[in-house]
């Protein structure tokens, strides 16, 4: 290449395309998503996030959770996020319309938490969720510096936590969550992706088997 | 040993410098020191990071050093402080070298490359305290990176009139790859700070820039960077014309238009729609053909035994392995087992320490002598950087691989705990540790080598000596 | 080229210069010599496996894309029939349906026993398992005035609201999938309730108040 005016150009175009296409295109195509309303239900999925989860979410960030925990759960059949209870479909683009900062993680040191406030058969509440902070389990550590050891200055505070074990604070003294704990608990208790989108479940692909009801041919018939 | 071979009076023939002694000098051996430190700071971070997933109790109370600030600031220090210096002052000497002139526009360099040092300085504090932003590779608080954006454009500022300002029309592949890095990280930062920081852009949106920026900013800044280096220090060593040299234009505009795509195999079963993900895999097995080309022109490096040669030869053969492993991890039939584990982080580390860094180390062995004025203080501290480095990568990855592996097959039992995971992947994750370590002893042997260096006394750059 | 001593690792010597390199490889490039008519087979090579991978990747993408659709995040789906799923399954969203805030259940239960003296019970009652024309009319305009289910007379103080356009305009397919429900659950087997029926009674009746038991009996 001779000429420093084509190779720029060049370089600009060729890197252009793949800006264009993906950051663009996928822009284009859903950037301006809509929740989906539910005739019904008389009400819109998904629900935007109340200001002390949202904060929890910049707490959530701000932590690096993502590190370990991701928030996004395959389809049934790849991988075993369906089987696990980690969620009952597989994640879809609705779902993060009104989080902030989406979060959808790389690793998975620990579980997944996209839908942790509606697991079943029972989802942690508050007070798991804030002991679980606390005292760390397994391969998370714990959370200490989010909590405040105080003095027991007359009646138990309501929101001290209820330890037991090697956690427990000395006799006088109670753990109390800071606010930046309690958003934390309030946005990870939002997590909660159990409503139905149609993109959800789409239509599986033709089996040799259906062949009594031939669908309109298209390309599912040759799988990987 | 080390104290009988430094200044030892059998040093080789004195180096002619550069022709830029003065203030491009300067410049360029600021970035590198710095770069230096940033090495060894990334490098202790790191350790840290990586004793915190075997032994999370590790600096647990400590909320500046909690696991994912820890990750996050080793990461940063490495890309942003690390390549950020030592990659761009080499290509911007390469850039030099290959005009014939001396450094450029080195006053605004200098301010830039002051200002980025400061920038990622802050950048990590701001890290620690708690403003990071969780995105991969761009964890910078928001606050810091418009600074970074412009010192990098002063910085680049001297690539730029360098390249324009060539005293001949003709180029090397060198100047190809240098250029293209100059050029595309603007594009990718500055993309990538509006659409997610300052403008964020809705839902999974984010999250498909975010591993656009992610993977371009490894396929088209960092590679380049490390490519440009050994394209040109394998035939000024080896002195054999590269000998695929016709299809290395090939195997850049290859990865030039297909690096930008490979974003989406972050994304292979996620939230975003499936033709994102498709598109990357494509690419990546197309990207193939660009490490042929690479493999089949720098060749002639393996041959040789100059210290160079022997990092860049390591380098080169990690990248192409890395390229291979990319593109068969990209598949979704392989995915499925390595998405979210182990195997991923080791595939990044060994593409950024055992082939981008290694690519680096050859080009500076190269460099520092020529615009230092002397040589290289210690021939111990050499071999030993090698042997460290080369080992510590190659052991990283294994250790990081295997636990991956491990991982991935338990996530994929429905019946596995996290905590039996854990004590599964216990014993290669402490290797991967002991990999930290030994990375960290050779960075640490290349700073004090590279400062020795300096300060020992130039050797009569008059006298006729190596070009 | 050099002595065969070891390298000093502490200096690496060049053997081109800046000039020569790029000189080197510009010439490189230039047309070789065709001295014994000869071609490398190693550009013949790389040609062929960038086609493959060419090949194998275009064939990838075009076979998993999804037809670059937004909705599509699964790259095994059929997109064209995508839109099937939503109506896949009318029992499970009448059962939705009939438990909707401020719908069926507030009155006749979840249970569809209803409350005795004020709310007929759906369980067996023969006006669900009966014919649909009935309780298609009862959805549409609503029921007022005293009705007799399984014996048991209701005076009808709390009538039935009607959920068709005079009321909580329900659309046929809510109607129709809210009947299947009932009629199959709680013991009930009554067959299916087509939203194209529903369509149709509703033209046949047009606007009308709502319905008494009398009325109802006529229609067969």
């Amino acid at each position: 290449m001779k000429s420093g005016a084509l190779l720029f150009l060049g370089v600009a175009a060729a890197f252009g395309l793949s800006f264009a296409g993906i950051v663009i295109g996928s822009n284009a195509q859903l950037g301006r998503q809509a929740p989906f309303y539910d005739d019904s239900e008389g009400a819109s999925f998904p629900a935007r996030l109340p200001g002390s989860a949202a904060a929890g979410q910049l707490a959530y960030r701000d932590l690096g959770c993502a590190s370990c925990h991701t928030q996004q759960v395959r389809r049934a059949g790849f991988g075993s996020d369906v089987d696990r209870g980690w969620g009952d479909r597989q994640s879809v683009a609705r779902d993060y319309i009104y989080q902030p900062y989406v979060q959808l993680g790389w690793s998975r040191t620990g579980p997944d938490l996209t839908n942790i406030a509606g697991r079943k058969p029972s989802a942690p509440d508050a007070g798991d969720l804030m002991r679980l902070l606390y005292g760390g389990q397994g391969g998370m550590p714990a959370y200490s510096f989010l909590f405040e050891d105080r003095k027991i200055v007359g009646q138990v505070s309501d929101d001290a936590l209820k330890l037991t074990g090697r956690l427990e604070p000395p006799p006088g003294r109670q753990i109390v969550p800071t606010d930046r704990a309690r958003e934390l608990v309030d946005y990870l208790l939002s997590l909660n992706t159990t409503y139905d989108y149609p993109e959800a479940h789409p239509a599986p692909a033709v089996h040799p088997a259906a062949e009594a009801h031939p669908a309109p041919a298209s390309g599912g018939e040759a799988k990987k | 040993m080390i104290s009988a071979e430094t200044h030892s009076p059998a040093a080789p023939a004195a180096v002619r410098p550069d022709s830029d002694s003065g203030p491009g000098r300067c410049v360029l051996l600021f970035m590198l020191g710095s770069g230096m430190l940033w090495l060894v700071l990334s490098a202790i971070l790191a350790l840290i990071s990586s004793i915190q997933v075997h032994s999370p109790e590790f600096l647990a109370d400590c909320a500046f050093l909690t696991h994912g600030r820890a990750q996050a600031l080793a990461e940063t220090a490495f890309v942003y402080g690390w390549i950020g210096n030592c990659g761009l002052a080499l290509a911007l000497w390469i850039l030099c070298r290959l005009a014939g002139e001396p450094l450029r526009a080195s006053k605004w360099a200098g301010t830039g490359a002051i200002f980025w040092n400061l920038g990622a300085a802050i950048g990590l504090a701001g890290i620690a305290f708690g403003g990071m932003t969780a995105i991969p590779m761009l964890e910078l608080p928001r606050f810091v990176q418009p600074l970074l954006l412009a010192s990098y454009a002063a910085v680049a500022l001297a690539g730029v009139a360098a390249w324009t300002g060539r005293r001949r029309e003709v180029m090397f592949a060198s100047h190809w790859y240098a250029v293209g890095a100059l050029f595309l990280f603007p594009w990718l930062f500055s993309v990538a700070q509006v659409m997610l920081l300052w403008f964020p852009v809705r839902g999974v949106l984010q999250a498909v820039v975010a591993g656009w920026f992610a993977q371009g900013l490894w396929t088209l800044w960092i590679a380049p960077l490390a490519l440009a280096g050994a394209y040109y220090v394998v035939p000024r060593v080896a002195g054999m014309v590269l000998p695929a040299y016709d299809t290395a234009a090939l195997g850049f505009w290859c990865l030039i238009l297909l690096g930008g795509w490979t974003g989406g195999r972050h994304l292979i079963g996620g939230p975003a729609p499936a033709w994102i993900a498709t598109v990357a895999i494509g690419a990546a097995v197309v990207l193939l053909f660009h490490y042929i080309v690479v493999f089949a022109n720098l060749r002639p490096g393996f041959a040789g035994g100059a210290t160079s040669l022997r990092f860049i030869s390591f380098g080169v053969a990690a990248y192409v392995l890395g390229g291979l492993v990319d593109a068969i991890t990209a598949l979704r039939g392989v995915a499925v087992l390595t998405q979210f584990t182990h195997f991923d982080e080791a595939q990044r580390q060994f593409a950024l320490h055992g082939a981008a860094t290694m690519m680096l180390f050859g080009t500076l062995y190269f460099a520092l002598p020529r615009i230092a004025g002397r040589s290289w203080a210690s021939r111990g501290l050499v071999r030993g950087h090698f042997a460290l480095y080369a080992l510590g990568v190659l052991l990283l990855a294994v250790c990081l691989g295997t636990a991956g592996c491990i991982q991935g097959d338990a996530l994929n039992d429905p019946k596995a705990a996290f905590a039996d995971i854990a004590i599964m992947t216990r014993g290669w994750l402490l290797g991967a540790t002991a990999a930290q370590i030994l990375l960290l002893a050779a960075d640490i042997f290349l700073a004090v080598n590279f400062f020795t260096t300096l300060a020992s006394a130039p050797e009569g750059g008059d006298r006729e000596g190596a070009p | 080229m050099r002595a065969p001593e070891e390298h000093d690792p502490r200096l690496d010597r060049a053997a081109f210069g800046d000039d020569q390199l790029v000189d080197a490889h510009e010439k490189a490039l230039g047309p070789a010599s065709d001295k014994h008519a000869q071609y490398k087979l190693g550009p013949l090579v790389l040609l062929f496996a960038l086609s493959g991978f060419v090949l194998y990747s275009a064939m990838y993408v075009i076979h998993y894309s999804g037809h670059f659709s937004p909705q599509i995040f699964d790259e095994n789906a059929v997109p064209s029939s995508s839109t099937a799923a939503v109506k896949a399954d009318p029992i499970a969203q009448g059962k939705r349906l009939f438990n909707s805030a401020g719908a069926c259940f507030t009155c006749h239960q979840p249970t569809g026993q209803g409350i005795p003296g004020t709310y007929p019970p759906l369980a067996g009652s023969e006006w669900v398992n009966g014919p649909d024309d009935r309780t298609i009319r009862i959805l549409l305009d609503g029921l007022t005035g005293p009705v007799q289910v399984k014996g048991t007379a209701f005076p009808g103080a709390a009538p039935m609201p009607s959920f068709g356009a005079a009321g909580f305009n329900w659309s046929d397919e809510k109607i129709a999938a809210v009947l299947t429900y009932v009629r199959q659950e709680w013991g009930n087997k009554a067959p299916a309730v087509e939203a194209a029926k529903v369509a149709q009674v509703r033209q046949q009746v047009g606007d009308r108040k709502a319905w008494t038991q009398d009325e109802l009996l006529q229609v067969k």
